[in-house]
């Protein structure tokens, strides 16, 4: 459960979040839809503790943001969009290995992890290859194993799909939709409607550092009395430029 | 800070680094190979020249009406002057075909009894070396010359020789033995020259992927999101640049040593440095990597790029050189307490005394104690720089 209680995020000259609060609960997959400068990259910046924020408080799974950023960052898992940062000169297993010594996770559990995970997303013929000569879509495997090596029980989600072809897109689709099924806590951020459509439950709208909707789908569209998510979204973000 | 994540980030920096040929071509094979391939050339051009001088002769124009003079037959008697007649002496010189002219009074021999001095002019090209080799040779045949006359003159009026040379100097030279000096204060001057610099640039190629590197390829920020915490990341990082540049040190030193190797009439025939001597020197040097690699991740985490590092980190080389310049050619033993208070060149200094064996404990320990303080301030800078949200998100 990730409760968000009045966040605000200044930087020198601009408030990138202006009081934010909401919340995301096991088995729910939380859209934040805003455009690009919203504040959305910001806040999950500041929910996976690389950010300090001006002023608010947010809880993760019981654990305080500011007291226990280590234990808050144990519980989360995070997947980035746009360029898929992993090491070129190092194996997929050597990469996901990494970052599960990182989050402390025994030797003997990291490598049966390791195979599992192989196993699901369909790695095993390049798991111990470099991932230098790696396609886009195997890249994005091998970061979502490293996301989620460490079993974590929230999931983060900035604009994950970004720049991604079909298939790659597809990938991460399904895997938001297995982490749905395995009852994890989902914040997906996302400025494409039709993306947020097809797998959130709720929706949280920012604009400018501010949230201006939340509710599920079906809610927004019948208190706005629009069946369709886009024209609800100009509405609110238009409304308020 | 957890030992554990700092050993981890640390093996994996390394593997990394040494997976990249760049690397391994860049900090290990060209510092081993610069110095013995550049003083290779030097070596070999001066080769060429002795060789040439030993081969052919030196070939000198004698300039005189009178050829029958003493002093011309004296030259002429000397194997290795190849005299040769020439039309044009200035244009001779500059062209090489002879290496000098000696230009000499037709009435040589008739001034000479009146017990006068008698000018001779030696021509040279004093930018051409084996020119100015010429014009040495030949000083030293006319000064045999001038003694044998010296010896009839005095001979003549009944005086023993031994009267022109009221002390006889002993020289007792205090390298130790089997050593020699020259090999030592060319050593003295290259070496803390040498190890400053290469202290500074070894550590570059690291600090620029640690830093600008990680972020750029977009890797930085899932790196933060796991357990460790940001110190343990850059502790791990910071040390596995040092190590880069000790190892890039130690090669441009083991190619140092390749080069003196084969080339002893350049860079002296070497010098037995006392052990002890030799791991200060290689504590002093491993404190410069310290204090670069902090310094330099720092500066490369700030940068948005690879390019933007290389950028900034450029000047910092510049700046190790004008320590490193400024006491080149100070003599390491009159080097003045006040010079072991000035970062950068106490250590230089110290390297240098070490080499002339001078074991100073004061000069050491100021150096070292100054070395732990930079280390100190140059970590807290990097720490400073890697925690600022600004610094570290600055895209």
């Amino acid at each position: 459960m990730i409760i968000v209680k009045n966040l605000r995020k200044r930087f020198k000259d601009f408030e990138a979040v202006k009081g934010i609060s909401f919340e995301a609960k096991e088995g729910e997959v939380l859209g934040l839809l805003g455009e690009n400068g919203a504040g959305k990259t910001t806040t999950l910046r500041i929910l996976a503790t690389m950010l300090k924020p001006t002023d608010g408080d947010a809880q993760i799974n019981g654990y305080d943001l500011l007291k226990e950023p280590e234990k808050v960052r144990a519980e989360i898992g995070i997947l980035f969009g746009g360029e898929v940062g992993i090491y070129d000169r190092l194996t997929a297993r050597e990469n996901i290995r990494y970052f599960a010594e990182l989050n402390n996770m025994k030797k003997s559990d990291i490598e049966k992890r390791i195979d599992e995970l192989s196993n699901m997303l369909d790695m095993n013929e390049y798991i111990d290859k470099r991932v230098a000569k790696f396609s886009r879509g195997m890249k994005q495997k091998v970061s979502i194993a490293r996301a989620i090596v460490h079993d974590p029980k929230v999931m983060l989600f900035d604009e994950p799909t970004s720049g991604l072809d079909v298939t790659a897109t597809r990938v991460v689709h399904d895997f938001i939709q297995t982490c749905r099924a395995e009852g994890k806590v989902i914040i997906f951020s996302s400025h494409t409607m039709s993306e947020v459509e097809k797998l959130c439950d709720r929706v949280v709208i920012i604009n400018k550092g501010e949230i201006v909707a939340n509710g599920t789908i079906p809610e927004l569209e019948k208190h706005f009395n629009n069946d369709n998510l886009e024209e609800v979204f100009m509405r609110l973000v238009g409304g308020a430029q | 800070m957890n030992m554990k994540h700092v050993l981890i980030v640390f093996k994996k920096e390394l593997i990394d680094m040494f997976r990249d040929k760049k690397t391994i071509i860049s900090s290990i094979l060209i510092p081993i190979l610069i110095f013995p391939i550049m003083y290779g050339f030097m070596g070999f051009s001066q080769k060429r020249i002795t060789k040439d001088v030993e081969e052919k002769g030196i070939a000198v124009a004698i300039e005189s009406e009178n050829k029958d003079a003493s002093i011309v037959k004296f030259l002429e008697s000397k194997e290795d002057l190849k005299i040769t007649d020439v039309t044009d002496p200035d244009e001779a010189v500059k062209k090489g075909t002879v290496q000098a002219i000696i230009f000499i009074d037709k009435d040589f021999d008739e001034i000479l009894k009146t017990n006068k001095p008698v000018p001779i002019t030696i021509q040279y090209d004093d930018t051409n070396q084996t020119s100015m080799m010429a014009a040495q040779t030949i000083r030293q045949y006319i000064s045999e010359f001038s003694s044998s006359v010296v010896t009839q003159r005095l001979t003549a009026k009944g005086i023993d020789t031994s009267i022109l040379i009221p002390i006889d100097i002993q020289e007792k030279r205090t390298a130790p033995k089997g050593d020699d000096g020259i090999g030592m204060m060319i050593f003295a001057m290259i070496m803390p020259l040498m190890l400053a610099i290469y202290s500074a640039t070894s550590v570059l190629p690291a600090a620029t992927d640690n830093g600008a590197g990680e972020k750029e390829r977009g890797t930085l920020e899932p790196l933060l999101t796991t357990q460790a915490n940001r110190l343990s990341l850059l502790m791990g990082k910071y040390l596995a640049i040092t190590v880069a540049g000790v190892i890039g040190t130690l090669a441009s030193m083991i190619g140092l040593f390749i080069a003196q190797k084969s080339n002893p009439e350049l860079l002296g025939k070497g010098m037995a440095i006392p052990i002890t001597s030799i791991l200060i020197i290689a504590l002093a040097s491993i404190c410069l990597s310290l204090i670069f690699a902090a310094i330099e991740l720092a500066i490369s985490v700030y940068a948005r790029s690879f390019k933007e590092a290389q950028t900034y980190l450029s000047p910092v080389t510049i700046l190790v050189m004008i320590p490193a310049f400024a006491v080149y050619m100070m003599d390491p033993k009159n080097i003045a307490d006040v010079y072991f208070h000035i970062p950068l060149v106490n250590i230089i200094c110290i390297i240098k005394e070490l080499i002339v064996g001078i074991y100073n404990p004061l000069h050491i320990a100021i150096s070292f104690m100054w070395a732990i303080v930079y280390i100190a301030i140059s970590i807290f800078f990097a720490k400073f720089m890697f925690d600022r949200e600004s610094v570290i998100f600055r895209v």
